[in-house]
């Protein structure tokens, strides 16, 4: 008989690099904004419907985007690109506001559960809660063996993704003056504001990088599993999980976090239901608050 | 140079009435020290003229060019105000050469993504941290500096801020609290020095012996008013200052 360590080794990775790009966002603007952004897990949702609505329900942009593996990417890049244009409005036009009236964390927590209510219900009127998936049919799915596991095209996207996405952002805030100016801005935002620091630009900003994560995961997502509009919140959960227990705030601490949370849920439900995952994630949470509230790696 | 000047300022806390109708005028080139007892509205008043509190009514007057009625944070820069804190605020996580180097090196953000620390930054860092003593710890993380230390790298940011040209108006507060006598002459030589170069120092401080010492105007607060102002020594021998200082 066939081991099963294989297959469930490369299920733990595959959901890592899925919790991965989630938290590699979430981190991001934590780092910046000390707060909770609930509305990560739905932008990654509408990074995912961007591409469905071009390449499945709009049959004339659906005939122009599916023509070859070119317009597959074009479409991708928009889907990543109004992830970001709508964080980029988020910041804009709630948190800012919530900024400059020095709202407590509870109301930026309060304000961004509704704005994530808002959408998630805008995303059904549109769509339907209906599940929906991006890609072709089970024939059209190419796969891999790596060391006895099997991971389709889409699942080895996600980890190169993941593998570039954190290292490019690791060197980029660690090396350039903008990494340095969302350090100061994480660390004491209103003395970055004295010493001259354009904090509200460089928060934009890493609102619209973390939303373009954010929507880049909800699309592989939708490549690899489906779509629905309440998918979101599933995938903040778990970002936010490994957030916590890799080290919140910290970009290496985030995907480290994530792919323990991957092997302890895959590997908690060899023996038992699949019902579990969800208890053996949030288990392992109160285990490290307990134990290690700052998380395996300090910001 | 650049002087300061407060016109008819007041902020209310709610009913709390923490500074009323004060209107200060701080010259450059010279120390003025702020004095005052416990709630008399010390705090508050560098935190109005700050940007960390908003003011209730009043304008605050920038080198006689620029009226405010209001000022946020991000202005500061701009008008060439800076300060420090009574509780030392750094960048926590960030290497002590780091702490400077953001401060020197910051401009337009889209530059930021693209551009990185020069030899003339790093030349200022270095001087400014050499000059308050800690250079040879610019490797170490601010969090895991000395309270003494902490409060040298806060004066070294103010003085980077003033190479860079972006400090004229410098508002220290308590700088002295905590720190041994050799760092107590230093600060006060890096005061003198401000003043020899034509910057508008203001210094809050319990320490009456410093007050003397450093300072060309003091002014004294109580309850939110100005209850007097002039020279050191005449000020603070005043009955009314002693009263309200000391409570005699």
């Amino acid at each position: 008989m066939e081991s099963i360590v294989p297959q469930l080794m490369a299920n733990s990775i595959i959901a890592g690099g899925i919790y991965a790009l989630v938290a590699l966002g979430f981190n991001l603007i934590y780092g910046a904004t000390k707060f909770f952004n609930l509305t990560h897990g739905v932008i990654a949702a509408i990074g995912g419907y961007t591409v469905f609505y071009i390449t499945k329900k709009n049959d004339s942009l659906a005939s122009f985007f599916n023509q070859s593996i070119g317009g597959t990417v074009f479409a991708v890049l928009i889907g990543v690109l109004c992830a970001a244009l709508v964080g980029y409005l988020l910041d804009k036009f709630l948190y800012k506001k919530l900024r400059d009236r020095k709202a407590s964390p509870m109301v930026f927590l309060v304000a961004s559960l509704g704005a994530f209510t808002c959408l998630q219900a805008f995303l059904a009127i549109l769509f339907t809660s209906q599940f929906q998936t991006l890609g072709g049919g089970a024939g059209d799915i190419v796969t891999y063996t790596i060391f006895g596991g099997i991971i389709t095209e889409v699942q080895a996207i996600v980890i190169v993704s993941v593998v570039v996405i954190m290292l490019v952002l690791g060197i980029f805030l660690k090396k350039s003056l903008f990494g340095k100016s969302v350090e100061a801005i994480s660390d004491d935002e209103h003395v970055a504001k004295i010493v001259g620091i354009h904090t509200e630009k460089i928060i934009s900003i890493v609102f619209v990088i973390g939303s373009a994560i954010a929507g880049l995961a909800g699309i592989l997502v939708g490549y690899d599993t489906g779509l629905e509009p309440t998918m979101g919140m599933g995938l903040l959960l778990k970002g936010v999980i490994a957030s916590i227990i890799g080290g919140i705030g910290n970009v290496y601490g985030g995907v480290l976090g994530a792919f323990l949370l991957g092997f302890v849920e895959n590997f908690g439900i060899w023996k038992i239901s699949g019902e579990w995952k969800d208890a053996i994630a949030f288990g392992l949470l109160i285990v490290f608050l307990i134990v290690r509230p700052q998380g395996i790696l300090k910001r | 140079m650049h002087t300061l000047q407060t016109k008819h300022l007041t902020k209310h806390f709610d009913t709390v009435k923490a500074i009323t109708d004060l209107s200060i005028s701080f010259e450059p080139g010279k120390i003025t020290g702020v004095i005052g007892p416990n709630g008399s509205g010390k705090s508050t008043f560098i935190n109005t003229l700050t940007g960390l509190t908003p003011i209730t009514s009043g304008s605050i007057g920038v080198a006689e060019k620029v009226e405010l009625t209001s000022i946020v944070s991000n202005d500061m820069p701009v008008y060439g105000i800076t300060r420090t804190f009574q509780e030392v605020r750094l960048f926590e996580q960030m290497s002590v050469l780091d702490n400077i180097l953001v401060v020197t090196t910051c401009r337009g953000w889209f530059k930021s993504i693209f551009e990185k620390h020069s030899a003339y930054h790093l030349a200022i860092a270095e001087k400014v941290l050499k000059r308050v003593g800690i250079w040879q710890f610019h490797n170490k993380l601010a969090v895991n500096l000395s309270y003494g230390q902490r409060k040298l790298l806060e004066i070294a940011r103010v003085l980077a801020m003033s190479e860079i040209g972006k400090a004229q108006v410098i508002f220290f507060d308590e700088p002295y609290a905590g720190l041994f006598p050799e760092m107590v002459k230093l600060v006060s030589e890096i005061m003198k020095e401000l003043r020899s170069e034509g910057k508008t120092v203001i210094l809050v401080e319990h320490n009456m012996d410093l007050i003397r010492e450093l300072s060309d105007k003091v002014i004294v607060l109580d309850s939110g008013t100005l209850l007097a102002e002039g020279n050191a020594n005449h000020v603070l021998s005043r009955k009314d200052v002693v009263e309200a200082y000391l409570g005699e």
